[in-house]
């Protein structure tokens, strides 16, 4: 046995990281990534007065060395667009806009799309620090509910 | 030579339940701390009875017979 821990996502990371997490989140909910990193314009967000939702990750952190403010991801998924960018506290931030949906519409599909980036981010590094200490896959499988299940083992002096 | 098996489900929203095997006293709370610092805060933690185990440590005896030969 040994022990049995429960923890709770906490997002801190350069930009790269956080922009491998988007890209891997875009892709298991069929998100297009629609401009990469770019610069965006006062005006791009202006245009289009359509609903908006904004969700904030709450225990997140983009460390800023590698990110200047005014650079963004910019998804889209038929009329939604969702932008993911560092807000001015340094916490990621995910803007979603589009024609045709309610609040509440946009809300969840924000709220799922930063659901499946924590896992993303979260999945990128564990993976990473386990190979990193020298331990081997047994098994790595992903269930019905999108719970990801890795099984590590490694021999111990 | 000890055998160390971690198996992690990352849920949906990105919590990570991990449950630590064969590792016992420091060795597992070191582990402890370490998916601490990658992961995030702990929720809850509950510790085996294996936690509370002694480090198994190997002992060879050797004994030697010494007969007078006639």
């Amino acid at each position: 046995m040994g022990a049995i821990i429960i923890l709770t996502p906490v997002v801190i990371a350069s930009w790269p990281a956080i922009a491998a997490a988007v890209a891997g989140a875009a892709s298991a909910i069929g998100l297009m990534v629609g401009g990469a990193v770019k610069e965006s314009t006062k005006e791009e967000v202006k245009e289009k007065a359509e609903q908006q939702v904004e969700v904030e990750l709450a225990d997140s952190e983009v460390l800023a060395k590698d990110l200047a403010r005014e650079k963004e991801i910019v998804l889209t998924k038929g009329d939604v667009e969702l932008r993911v960018s560092r807000d001015s506290r340094g916490r990621c931030k995910v803007c979603a806009k589009g024609k045709g949906h309610s609040q509440q519409e946009l809300k969840q599909m924000t709220e799922q799309f930063v659901q499946k980036m924590t896992q993303c981010f979260i999945y990128n590094r564990v993976a990473s620090e386990l190979k990193n200490k020298g331990f081997q896959m047994v098994n790595e499988e992903v269930m019905k509910d999108e719970t990801i299940r890795l099984h590590v083992r490694r021999w111990e002096d | 030579m000890a055998q160390h098996e971690v198996e992690i489900t990352i849920s949906k929203t990105g919590e990570v339940k991990a449950h630590v095997k064969g590792a016992k006293g420091k060795a597992c709370l070191d582990y402890v701390k370490w998916l601490q610092q990658i992961v995030g805060k702990v929720k809850s933690q509950t510790l085996t009875s294996e936690h509370y185990e002694p480090d198994v440590k190997s002992r060879i005896d050797t004994r030697q017979q010494v007969q007078d030969k006639e």
